[in-house]
């Protein structure tokens, strides 16, 4: 047994085990059964139908009702089908399907082929983070072995059914994680979103019909399958059922992922699992879901991390990723890493965001060093406000969320770097 | 048909167009109904990243891109409320952000859409007090075009128009994020024969042409609809004209011909008006052989009395003419009604032939070859196989374009004849053996019609006037017929009244005449000529 700090659900429950990342382990815990009882006693439909009443909401970010996104795929069409495994994991503060991919790649392809079977697709691209070569190998071994276990390729499992699995690598551009700048990544173009309508599943990879899920989303599936959507609906809340894993960073004695069902207390996650703030300090602010989300202050901590909820205190669950910052941080330094790293990371298709991101950014670092003025924050508020909800993708969003939600928090810290015209927070974290 | 409502003005569109292409359909967009745009164009894939053209529609709670929203059916816009306002103003102020604002040194000016939308949707005073973006200042992106990155708003019509009009895209968006920039890639120069387009349809003073730069400000320019001459498609243009010269050809909108491009060979024909190997006087080959400056009215009687002369000795048989797909319907009208009635029988039109493409650029390299032959004029070949075979002792030509090889392949056929007249716009190897020259106008400064390749007839009006005296072909030969004596000629030419003539002559052109065809053109009706050469 390998040590474990997973507070553990039915998706790591077996993580620990040294061979669970194997066919011959994963099939040790009742592998591939929830596919064969798809492939051999459901009709797509009805695998449809199961998803949709367990309420499964897609785990990427967006938290669209996956068994809704598999009905769009047209089912009068020639045309391939295909499925796309989104394993671009790259918002900061993330690292949850990182740990689905190392150990758990055999529950992610059940999925995939439950998915594949209920939509009709005949392959799936798994497009895996370039950074993450040590979870593409393990990935690249699970997809070998289902090949050789006749459990992918022109007859899955003896049913006459045909999927073929294939593993692509991005190239690090953090747009690689929207669906279609995905997408397009992956037909070999620069990853630059793009314009819906037309949506994946009308126009998607290389032109086909495509459903794109989350690497999580997909590792639900089998567990979905083979005990039922109520036993599902026993986790999380009414509106988002199951878990999720948590990836807690930053000030905080025990980091690491946490599977925990949705709904959990913020402050739970952070104080008990995580063990709450070293040092004794206090919490300043907690960043909910990866870093394009908005942060919440201290005061706010005691809300139920599912949608539902978040939404109230103007944030979202995103990926799951916590971040949490304790007393000695400084917001605007906190602003000027976040607001750097969308500025960077903008495709530059849209002026909002192109133009947006890097002006925001250039306030925010004149701020940080003591050359600003106090007009200069109304004006950041003002760009941020300018690049919401205007763009082709919701990396705009992205980028002018998380700084909305530091001035409407933490608009002091910025008050104070103009008054004192320098970091009133000395010694705040470095890069 | 679906029926919407934009800004209280119901319309009824097509199915399936966008907002901005409905308007652009009924001749609103810009014109009535303003929805300000960079990255749209009527004749490139939508692009929707500028941004700019977002319109409220009723029952979508976000603004939408007019550029790529389609109509709908009861479908209520708005393009011009508080929010849309807002909207575009924090576009243009995005925008100008990393713009450099260097209009008076930019040639643009006077032509820039940031300029002008900036003027009439953005705001007053920047915000930002940040440093500007520091790119490349006059990158050499090929033959043609000049890039100015600073200036760039990244809409990315140059990088569609590459990709999809002459299909060799050599411009690409490298980085990303607000470090993008347009490049060509190592190696590959900008470098096609469509490639001075970008320069029109960049929106702001990124993309200049070599060419036509820091000639003139755009501001001094009268935009004179015309004809480009250098092939029988009949691309549309403007002239650019100032100071009576013009300086430059822009494309000028016709989805019937050219759509809005044109290609980089026509556009740089308009020097050939004002070249230094233009005629500029007539002349007369004296007794001693050498050419003599004269008068048009000395010209026309020296030509006259040689043609009088042959025809009294040996009958109008042996006199042939040589038209010229360069000169309008009406010149040539006039000519072939001079022919039949001096009585000759021998003529042929010349036309130059070369490469051609399936987008614009046609075989034959002048504008009027088809209106040539709707007129009567056969293949110059029978003309230049009559000379060889002794059969003419006089040639009328216009133009010289039957010097090419395989017709005339130089002036030496013609040398030993006892009467060349050419009427022509530039030197040749004509002028070695004429022996009366008169100098006549180029298409950029003269009234009349030319018959495109897809037989549509189109209007070219006076741009210019040559500082030195020229003459319509047609008015030369109205002025030869007179003295010649031949019926119907009086010496008046007169380029409106032969082109009703030339409609109630000939029913392909019937209804056709020059207010009529306006600045689009009108397509010829099928005639015997047309079916016979089909």
């Amino acid at each position: 047994m390998l040590e474990s700090p997973y507070v553990t659900q039915y998706l790591t429950e077996h993580f620990a085990e040294a061979d669970y990342p194997t066919l011959k382990g994963y099939e040790r815990f009742g592998g591939y059964a929830a596919a064969r009882k798809a492939l051999t006693e459901m009709t797509p439909d009805e695998v449809i139908e199961v998803v949709k009443t367990a309420g499964l909401q897609g785990r990427g970010g967006a938290g669209f009702p996956a068994g809704m996104k598999w009905s769009f795929m047209p089912k009068e069409d020639d045309r391939p089908k295909y499925l796309v495994c989104n394993a671009d994991e790259s918002e900061p503060g993330s690292f949850k399907d990182r740990i689905l991919l190392e150990r758990g790649a055999h529950q992610m392809l059940e999925g995939i082929l439950i998915a594949a079977w209920a939509t009709g697709a005949c392959a799936t691209f798994i497009y895996i983070r370039g950074e993450y070569a040590f979870p593409a190998a393990q990935v690249e071994r699970a997809v070998a072995e289902a090949y050789a276990k006749g459990y992918l390729g022109d007859n899955v499992m003896g049913t006459g059914f045909r999927h073929d699995v294939r593993v692509t690598r991005g190239a690090g551009a953090y747009i690689c994680g929207e669906e279609t700048g995905l997408l397009e990544s992956l037909e070999g173009k620069k990853g630059q979103p793009r314009k819906k309508p037309p949506f994946p599943a009308q126009y998607g990879a290389f032109g086909m019909p495509t459903t794109v899920n989350n690497v999580e989303t997909f590792s639900h599936v089998p567990h979905i399958i083979a005990k039922g959507a109520n036993w599902f609906r026993s986790f999380g809340t009414e509106k988002s059922p199951g878990t999720t894993i948590f990836g807690v960073s930053g000030h905080v004695v025990r980091p690491g992922l946490y599977e925990l069902p949705l709904g959990t207390p913020l402050s739970e996650i952070v104080f008990e699992h995580a063990g709450g703030v070293p040092g004794g300090r206090k919490v300043k602010g907690v960043i909910p879901g990866g870093m394009s989300m908005p942060i919440l202050p201290a005061g706010q901590l005691d809300v139920p991390m599912a949608n539902e909820f978040l939404r109230e205190q103007k944030t979202m669950l995103g990926t799951g990723g916590v971040m949490v910052m304790d007393e000695t941080t400084c917001m605007v330094r906190a602003a000027s890493v976040i607001s750097y790293f969308f500025r960077d990371e903008s495709c530059g298709q849209c002026t909002q965001c192109r133009e947006g991101t890097g002006w925001m950014n250039k306030i925010i670092e004149r701020i940080e060093r003591g050359a600003g003025e106090e007009a200069d924050i109304e004006v950041l508020g003002d760009v941020a406000g300018k690049m919401e909800a205007k763009t082709i993708c919701a990396f705009a969003d992205a980028a002018a969320w998380p700084i909305q939600g530091l001035l409407r928090h933490f608009r002091d810290d910025f008050v104070e770097h103009v008054r004192q015209r320098k970091c009133p927070f000395p010694g705040s974290f470095e890069l | 048909m679906p029926k919407i409502t934009i800004d209280g003005n119901e319309l009824e569109v097509a199915e399936g167009r966008t907002i901005l292409q409905a308007l652009d359909d009924a001749g609103l967009l810009m014109n009535g109904i303003d929805i300000p745009h960079y990255c749209w164009h009527p004749k490139l894939p939508v692009d929707g990243s500028c941004r700019l053209c977002q319109v409220e529609v009723e029952g979508i709670p976000k603004l939408q891109i007019a550029c790529d929203t389609p109509v709908r059916d009861g479908m209520v816009v708005h393009t011009q409320n508080e929010r849309v306002k807002q909207a575009r103003e924090g576009v243009m102020e995005l925008l100008l952000v990393n713009h450099p604002l260097d209009c008076p040194i930019c040639d643009q000016a006077g032509e820039c859409k940031l300029q002008d939308y900036t003027y009439d949707y953005g705001v007053q005073a920047s915000r930002s007090k940040e440093p500007r973006r520091a790119l490349k200042k006059n990158v050499d992106l090929g033959p043609t075009i000049v890039f100015d990155q600073e200036r760039c708003i990244l809409c990315r019509r140059c990088v569609r128009f590459c990709r999809e009009i002459p299909k060799t895209g050599e411009l690409a968006i490298f980085n990303r994020g607000d470090h993008s920039v347009i490049e060509t890639f190592p190696g590959t120069p900008l470098d096609n024969p469509y490639s001075m387009n970008v320069a029109d349809i960049c929106p702001v003073g990124a993309l200049t042409t070599k060419d036509f730069r820091f000639k003139i400000r755009v501001w001094f320019l009268e935009d004179v609809p015309g004809i480009c001459t250098g092939c029988s498609n009949g691309c549309n243009i403007h002239l650019g004209v100032a100071n009576n010269k013009v300086y430059r050809y822009v494309p000028r909108r016709n989805d019937a011909v050219n759509d809005t491009w044109i290609c980089d060979a026509g556009r740089m024909s308009y020097r050939r008006i004002g070249a230094p190997d233009r005629l500029r006087e007539c002349a007369v080959r004296d007794e001693s052989g050498r050419l003599e400056p004269v008068g048009l009215d000395r010209a026309i009687e020296v030509a006259a009395s040689r043609l009088r002369r042959l025809v009294d000795s040996k009958g109008p048989g042996v006199i042939a003419g040589l038209a010229s797909a360069h000169a309008t319907n009406e010149d040539l009208f006039t000519f072939r009604r001079f022919l039949a009635a001096l009585g000759s029988e021998t003529h042929g039109v010349a036309v130059v032939r070369g490469e051609a493409d399936d987008l614009l650029i046609k075989e034959e390299k002048a504008p009027n070859a088809v209106g040539a032959r709707e007129l009567g004029f056969g293949d110059a070949r029978t003309v230049v196989d009559r000379i060889g075979s002794g059969g003419v002792d006089a040639v009328i030509a216009l133009g010289n374009d039957a010097l090419q090889e395989g017709l005339l392949g130089s002036e030496e056929p013609l040398a030993n004849l006892d009467t060349v007249i050419v009427l022509d716009t530039h030197a040749s190897e004509l002028q070695r053996v004429a022996h009366v020259i008169v100098p006549v106008r180029h298409a950029a400064e003269k009234l009349g019609t030319f018959v495109n390749a897809a037989r549509r007839v189109q209007r070219v009006v006076p741009a210019v006037e040559s500082v030195w005296e020229t003459y319509s072909d047609g008015e030369v030969i109205a002025k030869l017929g007179a003295a010649l004596g031949l019926e119907g000629f009086d010496g008046s030419y007169d380029a409106r009244q032969v082109a009703r003539d030339l409609a109630a002559a000939n029913p392909a052109f019937a209804g056709i005449d020059l207010d009529s065809v306006g600045d689009a053109g009108r397509p010829l009706a099928d005639s015997a000529a047309s079916k016979a050469e089909r």
